[in-house]
């Protein structure tokens, strides 16, 4: 039986999505009796970019050599998926676009104390490009799939259906409280709480003990393994699709309305906390103008507004 | 005639459906801690409920779709190709 030729590429990322391939486990063999893995970096010693059927891509265009990727990428494959979080949003890469290019290179190499030598490489690392960017801003996409990694089952599905000629099953409304199981109910707590602090009731919503949980605002792309193992979910499979679509809703602001709901907390405080905690609660969509270009995005602003506080706290 | 479909698996019980309806259509069981849809006769599609649900457990049919306008259109363009 002939078999399909694939490439998968890897640009700026933590190399969890590759990792989630692997995580097929024997599944993979299904997946290896109908495809031919050409180019992988975690694989393969295919340095090119041979003609293929299909493109999985991960990671987000941070330096000139992923833009120079994506674009080979482009090249040799008849249909690209941008794989997971990072190349569908930016990612935690994206936290960089807070910062300048030159400040990032100062934190990095010239100001380093951990490091020998303070000065930045001029070869063989590949200069930053101006901003942190999702694959589709360098070349076009045909299908997302996002997750940090997306679970095994997701990937699984997705490539069995392109295999067989079939459309992938969308993506769903649902969020990560979909399966979740705990019970979401309301209570008198009138506080918000650090993750750090006590220890939440394994069995009652994060939200209903005070905890920030990106749960609700959050695809599910994951079987929701953390808030299932005690841990509030960190968004990182991105915004729900009401959020994406609509520019008046938002990640702090969905969270704030129910969250309010549900406890004593005034919306307006759970608003401003989200704000103040805006790089851990944005991190993996920041870089995509879906979330970062909305008018009520103001992160420079809300980080600025943390420093001076913190600098007004630690002067007295 | 809308019809309104409870994902009882991915319904969390935060009642959050019973508090916002403005035509009081759910009603809540709690030995299941489950929202029930028990007039759904009176519902007129706003869609405030589907919306405020943290899990999107909540889903429409057969109702007439107004389009909002102030859409995110370069994220519309794309949303059939989220997999």
């Amino acid at each position: 039986m002939s078999t399909i030729p694939i490439n998968l590429e890897w640009l700026s990322d933590c190399s969890g999505c590759h990792v989630a391939i692997v995580d097929l486990h024997e599944k993979i063999l299904a997946v290896l009796e109908s495809v031919t893995i050409q180019r992988c970096p975690v694989l393969t010693d295919v340095k090119d970019y041979p003609k293929a059927k299909l493109g999985l891509v991960s990671g987000a265009i941070r330096t000139e050599h992923d833009r120079h990727a994506a674009i080979e990428m482009r090249k040799s494959c008849d249909l690209i998926i941008a794989w997971g979080s990072c190349a569908v949003y930016g990612g935690i890469a994206g936290a960089g676009n807070v910062h300048s290019r030159q400040e990032i290179i100062d934190a990095v190499y010239t100001g380093n104390k951990t490091t020998g030598t303070h000065t930045p490489p001029t070869r063989e690392v590949s200069a930053l490009e101006p901003s942190v960017s999702p694959l589709d801003s360098v070349i076009d996409v045909d299908l997302y799939l996002p997750g940090c990694a997306p679970h095994p089952a997701f990937v699984f599905d997705a490539l069995l259906a392109l295999l067989e000629g079939r459309s992938p099953r969308t993506a769903t409304g649902e969020s990560v409280c979909a399966r979740c199981r705990r019970k979401m109910e309301k209570s008198d707590v009138d506080r918000i709480r650090k993750n750090s602090e006590g220890v939440p009731d394994p069995d009652r919503c994060f939200l209903s003990q005070g905890y920030l949980c990106m749960g609700s605002v959050t695809l599910d792309r994951c079987m929701s393994p953390c808030p299932l193992n005690g841990i509030p979910c960190s968004g990182c499979a991105g915004a729900t699709m009401q959020v994406l679509t609509e520019p008046n809703r938002d990640i702090r602001t969905e969270i704030a309305e129910r969250m309010s709901r549900l406890t004593e907390i005034p919306r307006e405080a759970i608003v401003r906390e989200i704000e103040r905690t805006a790089k851990t609660h944005y991190s993996y969509t920041m870089a995509t103008p879906m979330i970062g270009e909305k008018p009520t995005f103001l992160i420079q602003k809300w980080t600025d507004e943390e420093r001076d506080d913190y600098e007004q706290d630690h002067n007295h | 005639m809308v019809e309104i479909n409870v994902h009882e698996e991915a319904c969390r019980g935060c009642k959050m459906c019973v508090d916002i309806c403005p035509t009081k259509v759910f009603a809540f069981d709690e030995e299941k801690r489950l929202c029930v849809v028990e007039h759904r006769d009176d519902c007129i599609a706003c869609l405030s409920c589907a919306y405020l649900c943290p899990s999107g457990a909540l889903r429409h049919e057969d109702y007439h779709i107004v389009k909002n306008f102030y859409r995110d259109l370069a994220f519309c363009a794309k949303m059939e190709k989220f997999i």
